[in-house]
């Protein structure tokens, strides 16, 4: 009898400590890890040499908001900190690289390819080049730069203090052999097919082993550099050119398949940076110590520390001050932390938009280029596509499923670049009326009554839509577009009925070739880079034209962007605006979301800004007190 | 004895080979490889064929199986994409951290396990193994990535007694008594977690062995000869009731180099497990396959282990 009763005691202390791990589970519940597919996919955007690539990025957000309260504006958010304390001397400061996988070590920027490595580099190592709010490059960097028209060449001169760590002079002799290991044929890394690289005169023959050096870059001196190419294009001044100097004194010597392992680049990286490493534990922590030749001045930090923090602990760890500042920020575990004691939180509109696309063609491998052929593409005809527009409410999307971090987007040249951007343009926005109309004028009509559309010609339409898995957010979302479609009256399912993992969805979508003809509609998103011009996305050669959409006129604009004259900025900008004109028009994509990037930072953090462009550089990084 | 070992071991060895193929064949299903991902629009489509002709991605399945075991036979298993270093380097790099975190972990695992299960099985149905009974169900009924997220937020954020990251302090120089002292400390938490949540399985097996060996007629026969009871525990019971745990033991050292990849994401640790997830994301085969494989080889070794171990502890296996 008591030991039933005991039992019974027992069964219900177990029941009420299961609750109670329970709780704490629902209370860590917003913190577990989601970005998972993100790393694979991260782009590089900061080293401004690409100008684009893909970022599955459906970061979760499942809070549910009732009220509006929980919503937020990224023009709420400064890009700088706002602390004008006095920076105390010898400063620490701990550096939070968020990943839930280990820095790769590969740390040199002419061989990393994975973004945790490059935010490891940006501390010790800095690109000859800045850039200003344009993404444009100015001669404020480590080499001043000069264009010659005329030759079609761009002269850079290195300043006279820029030296690597260990005293040795940077030279335009480095610069040249970082194009010509890049350019060699046993480079195994993602490089050397920027403008910077395939223009610059002799660089075929180079690559052919025609040659033993790129004709196209001269040294005129010890600091002098000029590159040769055979036409000018803006693009080169916006990311196109490669900047970063490879060390010939300590790489002379090795072979270039060797480099990418060798202890120069894993054990004893060597930048010119404005600190130096200090010691290194391979795939979580790094430590530096300020370089004090730094060329620009004696850095304000005695001592960084970086160290891998999974993204289920970052809020913890930032709230007790274990590290100061992070690369990046969950964007779902926001509204939980935002009013995190000690942090001050930085935003900025990301280099990146989701979109929705349609397939209007395949791609024909025999010429390398989109085979657009709407007329034999369910999706081929522009009234339906507008529909689809219109049927959906992304300002609600972005509300209720991001609080207001991410929005509607308008075109598909995102606000981030402020210049090329142009708000003045009429897109579709939320109207299932509209929406209707539209389908009932263009003749897609319900003329069997099951409730959906057929053809104009009375042939069923069943469309199915293609999206990515990947946090928690991905199957309501994909399910609200869904939805949203069904309610004007379209048949539109998910494609195998379920989401795709990232490979086998780009897979499909028709990355490496072969489009899966199944796909009709898929959504996906863009991290762009620096450089605004968007032919490799949508032009005619493009892999990644996934729409297969062409057509004279965005070929002929996307040309233009790219000509001499588009030095003009007034010139360029006409072409973008009317270039995002043209896509509104024509619909091959619609943006649906803009995104934005939040940063906390320790309070007794001052002069940072996570912008570009902001003249604010890391040595200036100070803090103003112990701890 | 050694007959048995060797005869084991023959086996193995036809195993082995068609697990090599297994995984190979297995891994170059996986839809995409490692060039897929790169969805750069900076990377030309030439140069992105020039790359996958050179890693030999466009070969025939079977010259690339090959290939790749021609390499495995001398110890080498490949170039890994994503680290730009050999395969060998990079998993030698992670295993040691994995191994001594198992190491740790399986060690407090039977510290913990075994003398609950004893305590547990002895005192059947009273209070204490009530107790440890109950905690077993929680252990079961906990997610062990649960337990370690509350584990670390208790013990390393709230009262900060132990590192919540990391397998050792940055910028502490290898080898000095410090470096070693910071890497136990950086061990603890996590090992603990493992052990706490994994070592529920060792005290039920070894608790429901103990009270089944208990009613044996041979125990009641070294009770009635008058043997003391703590003789009768430690000698008769004991020693038969460890065998389910002792078989079990050579399986355990899989996990020795498997990682736990939950574990090593959530104290951001740098081991095999994230290794393991990371390069299947990434399609970097040559570490994926490397990866099973050596998992696969630690499992048939691991079995034959048992069996040795077996053999040892219960001479019946031996004379079959």
């Amino acid at each position: 009898m008591s030991k039933s009763l005991l039992g019974k005691f027992l069964f219900v202390l177990m029941l009420a400590s299961m609750l109670l791990i329970a709780a704490c589970n629902s209370d860590e519940g917003s913190d577990t890890p989601d970005d998972g597919g993100e790393d694979n996919t991260e782009d590089t955007t900061d080293d401004g040499s690409d100008d684009g690539s893909e970022d599955d990025g459906e970061s979760s957000d499942d809070k549910k908001e009732e009220d509006t309260d929980g919503l937020y504006s990224i023009e709420d958010f400064s890009t700088s900190t706002s602390n004008d304390g006095e920076l105390i001397d010898g400063g620490e400061i701990t550096y939070g690289l968020v990943s839930d996988t280990a820095f790769e070590g590969t740390l040199n920027w002419n061989f990393y390819s994975g973004n945790p490595d490059a935010m490891v580099i940006q501390w010790f190592d800095e690109s000859l080049l800045t850039y200003d709010e344009n993404y444009t490059i100015t001669s404020d960097g480590a080499a001043e730069y000069e264009v010659n028209e005329e030759e079609s060449s761009i002269t850079f001169t290195i300043r006279d203090n820029v030296n690597w760590h260990d005293g040795e002079p940077v030279t335009a002799e480095d610069w040249k052999f970082a194009y010509e290991v890049i350019s060699h044929p046993d480079y195994q890394g993602p490089r050397g097919s920027t403008v910077g690289f395939t223009l610059l005169e002799g660089m075929q023959d180079y690559r052919d082993g025609n040659a033993d050096t790129i004709s196209g870059i001269v040294v005129e001196d010890e600091k002098t550099i000029t590159f040769n190419y055979e036409r000018l294009t803006p693009s080169l001044l916006t990311g196109g050119i490669w900047g970063y100097p490879l060390a010939k004194h300590i790489f002379g010597d090795m072979a270039v398949a060797d480099m990418a392992s060798s202890d120069a680049v894993r054990q004893n990286p060597i930048g010119f940076g404005p600190y130096k490493v200090d010691s290194i534990t391979p795939g979580e922590s790094v430590t530096y110590v300020k370089n004090e030749d730094y060329w620009r001045g004696e850095p304000n930090l005695d001592k960084v520390t970086l160290k891998v923090i999974s993204s289920s602990t970052v809020a913890n760890a930032l709230e007790t001050g274990e590290v100061d500042l992070v690369d990046s920020f969950p964007v779902d575990q926001f509204p939980d932390n935002s009013n995190m004691e000690g942090i001050e939180w930085l935003g900025d509109i990301d280099l990146a938009y989701t979109y929705i696309g349609f397939k209007l063609g395949d791609w024909n491998k025999e010429e390398s280029r989109v085979n657009y052929k709407p007329d034999e593409m369910k999706m081929g005809d522009v009234e339906l596509r507008r529909a689809m527009w219109y049927a959906v409410d992304n300002n609600a999307v972005g509300e209720k499923f991001y609080n207001g971090l991410r929005w509607a987007g308008t075109t598909l040249i995102a606000p981030s670049h402020p210049a090329y951007h142009d708000d003045s343009i009429e897109v579709p926005t939320y109207d299932p009326e509209k929406a209707k109309q539209i389908l009932d004028d263009a003749g897609y009509k319900d003329t069997d009554g099951d409730g959906f559309r057929e053809t104009p010609d009375g042939e069923p339409l069943e469309i199915n839509f293609a999206a990515m898995s990947g946090g928690d957010v991905a199957e309501p979302l994909a399910q609200y577009y869904l939805q949203q479609w069904q309610a004007v009256g379209l048949n539109v399912g998910l494609l195998d009925g379920r989401l795709l993992e990232f490979n086998t969805f780009y897979d499909r979508v028709g990355n490496g070739g072969n489009d899966d003809p199944a796909v009709d509609v898929y959504m996906g998103a863009w991290g762009v880079g620096y450089d605004v011009d968007p032919s490799g996305l949508y032009g005619p050669t493009a892999m990644f034209n996934f729409p297969r959409y062409e057509s004279e006129e965005n070929t002929e604009l996307l040309e233009k962007g790219l000509s001499d004259e588009a030095f003009d900025t007034e010139y360029r900008q006409q072409v973008y605006s009317d270039w995002q004109k043209l896509m509104v028009e024509e619909i091959p994509v619609f943006p649906t979301l803009y995104r934005s990037v939040l940063i906390p930072v320790n309070e007794r953090i001052a002069n940072y800004d996570i912008s570009v462009g902001s003249g604010v550089y890391l040595y200036e990084l100070g803090v103003t007190s112990q701890d | 004895m050694w007959k048995f070992t060797v005869r084991r071991l023959l086996i193995t060895t036809p195993q082995i080979i068609l697990l090599s193929a297994i995984v190979f064949i297995l891994a170059k299903m996986m839809p995409g490889d490692a060039l897929t991902g790169l969805i750069d629009p900076t990377l030309s489509q030439e140069r992105i064929a020039e790359m996958r002709e050179k890693l030999g991605l466009n070969n025939p399945w079977y010259i690339q199986y090959r290939d790749w075991l021609a390499g495995v036979v001398q110890g080498d298993f490949g170039q890994s994409f994503k680290y730009q270093m050999p395969v060998t380097e990079l998993i030698w790099q992670r295993v040691i951290n994995t191994f001594w975190l198992s190491l740790v972990s399986t060690i407090m695992i039977y510290a913990i396990g075994l003398p609950l299960g004893i305590v547990s099985g002895r005192y059947n149905d009273r209070l204490i193994d009530q107790l440890i009974t109950g905690y077993t169900y929680l252990g079961f009924a906990t997610p062990v990535f649960i337990f370690g997220l509350v584990a670390l937020w208790i013990f390393g954020f709230m009262l900060g007694w132990f590192p919540t990251g990391g397998s050792v302090e940055p910028g502490l120089e290898p080898g000095t008594f410090e470096y070693i002292l910071s890497k136990l400390h950086h061990l603890l938490l996590p090992s603990l977690s493992i052990a706490l949540i994994g070592t529920v399985g060792t005290v039920q097996y070894l608790r429901s062995e103990i009270i089944d060996t208990k009613q044996r007629d041979f125990i009641i026969t070294a009770r009635a000869k008058g043997a003391p009871e703590r003789r009768v525990y430690n000698r008769h019971i004991f020693r038969n009731s460890i065998l389910p745990i002792a078989a079990f033991f050579g399986y355990e050292i899989i996990n020795l180099i498997n990682g736990s990849i939950f574990i090593e994401q959530i104290f951001s640790y740098p081991g095999m497990g994230n290794l393991f997830i990371e390069s299947i994301m990434l399609r970097d085969y040559s570490v994926v396959t490397a990866l099973v494989l050596l998992s696969g080889i630690l499992a048939i070794l691991g079995a034959l282990l048992s069996d040795i171990i077996l053999s040892v502890v219960d001479p019946r296996i031996r004379i079959k």
